[in-house]
């Protein structure tokens, strides 16, 4: 079923039909609130709390548009306004557990080092070309769609993935060798 | 022909390296948790918003003014015709049914013969 007939039925009150939706986006949109929050139970948070307002206003919800981006945009102004009224929770490492996931102790250290080198990497960049690069890379979403969730021309966003990629590049230095 | 830079496609190397850092830990249990968040949470107008903080309160009114008329009936003392102030039957019958207001005296000697 697509994602349109999800969400009218949601809007017609199915709350299955709205947990469908949860299962197809819900992971996308709590990379995108690290993202942009760089913090696990904030990211979590904000991602819940965008969630139940798109539940609320989903019988607003314009079909003839695509659905995704407006879920997104409103997760995103979620993660962003947790940011902006100081609610975030100071940022922790990740602890090497959460990483590993029972692999073996190489491979424990050198996913360590590419969380801790993609967040550097992430931190330097602004908070634009951050959205557009997990969104664009990470999610592989066309460039119409993270501009109409940034509400930004497509050539913008282009611009916006062009400079993320370069400035990954060089953070991520020998890790980044299979990188395009 | 040479491309732009901004002719791009998805990276699937650094799309791998993105997930990796930012799926963040129990994925499934994050999913649940959404689901079961949306399922509680109620959905409607501004209307239904509004019913739903009236009726409690609707409620609550109508029980304390029960409570408060049950207060009164209990302890409050019961009302005598004496209590009401007016000495009807001490008037001359009349006074009581002529259109005429009574005169002075008869007033006086009426209240005059109030306990």
């Amino acid at each position: 079923m697509e994602d349109a007939e999800l969400a009218n039925a949601a809007g017609a009150g199915d709350p299955d039909a709205f947990g469908q939706l949860i299962d197809r986006h819900g992971l996308a949109a709590r990379r995108a609130a690290r993202a942009i929050l760089r913090d696990d139970d904030d990211a979590d948070d904000a991602v819940q709390e965008g969630m139940l307002a798109a539940w609320k206003a989903i019988d607003r919800y314009d079909t003839a548009r695509p659905f995704r981006p407006w879920l997104m945009r409103i997760v995103v102004n979620a993660a962003l306004d947790a940011r902006r009224r100081g609610r975030v929770r100071q940022a922790e490492p990740i602890a090497d557990t959460v990483v590993s996931g029972g692999l073996g102790p190489d491979r424990v250290a050198e996913a360590a080092l590419l969380r801790e080198k993609i967040d550097a990497g992430l931190a330097e960049l602004p908070e634009r070309q951050r959205i557009a690069l997990v969104l664009f890379d990470s999610e592989g979403w066309g460039h119409a769609d993270i501009a109409a969730t940034l509400n930004v021309p497509e050539g913008t966003v282009r611009s916006y993935v062009f400079h993320a990629r370069r400035a990954m590049r060089k953070t991520l230095g020998t890790l980044a060798e299979g990188m395009k | 022909m040479m491309l732009s830079p901004f002719d791009q496609e998805p990276d699937p190397e650094l799309g791998r390296m993105l997930r990796e850092a930012l799926t963040g830990p129990e994925p499934e249990a994050f999913l649940r948790r959404l689901r079961m968040a949306a399922a509680g949470a109620e959905r409607g107008d501004q209307w239904d918003v509004l019913a739903g903080w009236v009726r409690p309160r609707v409620l609550a009114f109508a029980v304390a003014a029960g409570f408060l008329l049950w207060l009164g009936a209990w302890f409050g003392e019961p009302a005598s015709p004496a209590d009401s102030g007016v000495t009807v039957a001490s008037l001359p019958a009349h006074a009581v049914v002529s259109s005429q207001p009574p005169a002075v005296d008869e007033i006086m000697s009426a209240l005059r013969e109030r306990p």
